[in-house]
């Protein structure tokens, strides 16, 4: 029993760790937006706020989101509304509950824990589809519709690259999968990985409805889609935070499941004592650096050509590759 | 919409070109560019920190050289928008000579420009023939009101210290002024004797106890501009030294327009005259002694001020008019710097600002130059 009670403790401490540890990513990531898109577009970015390069942007964004009214539309249903914003900040936390920031630095390694990340990853569709339908506005409806069918038809592509890592490793436990892979991470077996990471990392970028992949909230179009009637900390909550909370955990993800983890990226004995983690959250700001520079290099694609490059091309590829790994696990 | 990618003829050689290295390759090579962009110099111009060097003919702001201006309304009745508003007075000066009539002359009151109206077309500027307005670089004149920027002659004369000088010609060019830039403004003999009033204006006590007629006058600058500056006076000039009467017709002609031209006529009206001149000696007139070949187009050019030669007979008038000539003389003996000085200090005094008090003095200096000169 005092066992159990250590457990919860212990737990507890993990849920803590996490709870302060997202939010503070988040801004780091969300600054690293600001500026790395500024430099990449030969911008300077924010500038003025906290006084060394702009350093506190976003904290003076949340304050300003902070101070401002709360308006739900009239005709919008009410509960519905509210509830949504939970239903899609709620999972972009959860994730980052399996994934292994070193060898034993990880809240749960879960037995399924790529199941589960998929799993939970999916939720906020469903927090997508109730702002975009409850907000009573034809945009955001729109957008929602936009949001659920990108979102679902990329979620295959995702899933299946994932399985095709599964497979290869012969484990659905994260911690598991960066122990199987070994020097060179994405090289070996051949072709696999790295279109396997290909794949992943397109669909990514499309799973968070970044630019180019960026309809359901096209701003141009349809405001921004699904949260149109969002304002104040709802906006934040359930637009920004999750955007960027999402880019950081699909960053973490990639790089538990293609990179190596928190394995050194050379097996050399002096990379292998520098910290885990620190390997770890390099290869993650790599991932995130990726997204970054993706957004302001390419136009945002139309509805119809983002729905034909899933179902024609990611989908088929990956199914190619889980054949490939099936035939590479068999016989190699 | 319903245009599939397939119907579409590409015609660009470098997307034919993209589309046959295949999708990848387009996609790298624009990572490639932005990707070289992060690590570009920035040019950014941190605005309110740095401030750009604007180019010389930038159309920041319009600025108004207050003395310059003689209220002539050119300037507002061509602006499409409207946006300039004159204000002015006319005002008595004393006859040049003993017996002449009063002289009026216009004192501007108020110049503004609505910049919530303005589409800085710089017709005004263009328009305006004695050089009072000009393009500032100056664009930081933003206000919360939109009723502020209507902007006052004070504000505008400010202004002025942030024109550019003109830029230098190029090389070859025409020198303003057109042809014949050999008869230039500055070396002209006789000065003008429109200036008593001027003169008599710069010493501030001296019109009141002289003239009571004369109010006081707002600019010190002599009415006429610098443009109609270049014709002289006859009249002042004295009687002209005139050819013997059976001269042959053409050496008549090129006697005066030499005579013209030492004297800083300008070209045309050197020939004009001289042209007039030729054409009373064909018909015979008898001219010596008597400046009629002038007379002609002078009276057409200059205003009702000076008609007759003859000094009319006014008693009351005279002594005034006595006192101010001989004033003036005084003045003209005056050294010019000093003459600055006074000026400025009596500007300064009135609560002109300062670069209208500056002006002022310069124009004062320059005027007691030339009549020390004269």
């Amino acid at each position: 029993m005092e066992l159990n009670l250590t457990d919860w403790q212990i737990l507890l401490v993990k849920l803590a760790v996490v709870l302060a540890l997202v939010p503070g990513l988040t801004l780091l990531a969300g600054y690293a937006e600001h500026k790395v898109m500024a430099h990449l577009q030969h911008r300077l970015g924010p500038m003025y706020p906290g006084g060394f390069h702009g350093w506190a942007v976003l904290l003076a964004d949340g304050l300003k989101f902070f101070y401002k009214e709360d308006i739900i539309p009239k005709a919008a249903d009410r509960r519905v509304f509210s509830l949504a914003t939970f239903a899609i900040f709620v999972p972009a936390i959860m994730v980052y509950l399996v994934i292994p920031l070193d060898r034993n630095l990880i809240v749960e390694d879960l037995d399924v824990g790529i199941f589960y990340l998929l799993a939970i990853s999916s939720v906020s569709v469903i927090g997508v589809l109730m702002a975009g339908w409850s907000s009573a506005n034809k945009y955001a409806l729109i957008g929602a519709l936009r949001s659920a069918g990108q979102l679902i038809a990329y979620e295959l592509p995702i899933v299946l690259s994932a399985a095709v890592i599964a497979m290869l490793a012969g484990t659905m436990s994260l911690v598991g999968i960066v122990e199987a892979q070994d020097w060179p991470f994405l090289i070996w077996p051949p072709g696999i990985g790295l279109i396997a990471f290909l794949v992943f990392t397109a669909a990514s970028v499309a799973e968070l409805t970044r630019p180019p992949f960026d309809m359901p909230v096209a701003e141009s179009e349809i405001i921004t889609g699904p949260f149109t009637e969002y304002t104040g900390m709802r906006f934040i909550f359930s637009y920004f935070f999750p955007e960027v909370a999402n880019m950081v955990a699909l960053g973490a993800v990639a790089t538990t499941l293609f990179l190596g983890g928190y394995k050194p990226p050379v097996p050399w004995a002096p990379l292998e004592a520098v910290p885990g983690a620190l390997w770890f959250a390099l290869k993650t700001s790599f991932m995130v650096f990726l997204f970054l520079w993706i957004r302001p290099t390419f136009p945002r694609l139309r509805e119809d050509q983002l729905q034909r490059f899933a179902w024609k091309v990611l989908i088929p590829v990956t199914l190619l590759l889980i054949m490939a790994a099936g035939a590479w696990v068999l016989y190699a | 919409m319903a245009v599939d990618e397939k119907d579409i003829t590409y015609v660009d050689p470098r997307l034919e070109r993209a589309r046959r290295m295949g999708v990848g390759v387009g996609l790298l090579k624009g990572l490639a560019v932005t990707f070289k962009h992060l690590f570009k110099r920035n040019t950014v111009i941190e605005y309110p920190d740095e401030k750009q060097d604007l180019p010389p003919r930038t159309r920041g702001v319009i600025a108004l050289k207050e003395e310059n201006c003689t209220v002539c309304m050119l300037c507002s009745r061509e602006c499409p928008d409207w946006c300039i508003y004159i204000e002015s007075h006319k005002e008595e000066l004393p006859p040049k000579r003993a017996g002449g009539r009063k002289r009026k002359r216009n004192v501007l009151d108020r110049f503004a420009i609505d910049y919530a109206l303005c589409m800085y077309c710089g017709i005004c500027v263009e328009v305006c023939p004695y050089d009072a307005l000009f393009w500032s670089r100056e664009f930081e004149y933003a206000e919360y009101d939109i009723r502020a920027l209507t902007h006052e002659k004070e504000r505008l004369s400010d202004w002025m210290a942030t024109v550019l000088p003109p830029p230098p010609l190029e090389v070859g060019a025409e020198l303003p002024g057109a042809p014949g830039a050999e008869v230039a403004l500055p070396e002209r003999p006789a000065p003008r004797v429109s200036s008593p009033a001027a003169r008599a204006s710069a010493p501030a006590p001296a019109p009141a106890e002289a003239a009571p007629a004369v109010p006081e006058p707002a600019t010190a600058e002599p009415l006429p501009g610098p443009k109609r500056a270049s014709e002289p006076e006859p009249a002042a000039a004295g009687p002209v030294p005139a050819p013997a009467p059976a001269e042959d017709p053409q050496a008549v002609y090129d006697a005066v327009l030499k005579e013209q031209l030492e004297r800083g006529s300008s070209p045309q009206v050197a020939e004009a005259r001289a042209k007039v001149a030729r054409v009373k000696a064909e018909r015979g007139i008898a001219r010596p002694g008597v400046p009629p070949p002038m007379k002609a187009p002078e009276t057409a050019e200059s205003g009702p001020g000076q008609t007759p030669a003859v000094p009319a007979p006014e008693a009351d008038r005279a002594p005034a008019t006595e006192r101010l000539a001989g004033q003036e003389a005084a003045q003209a003996a005056e050294d010019p710097e000093a003459v600055y000085e006074r000026v400025l200090a009596e500007e300064r005094a009135k609560g002109s600002s300062e670069a209208v008090a500056q002006a002022r003095a310069k124009a004062a200096r320059m005027r007691a130059i030339k009549g020390a000169g004269g």
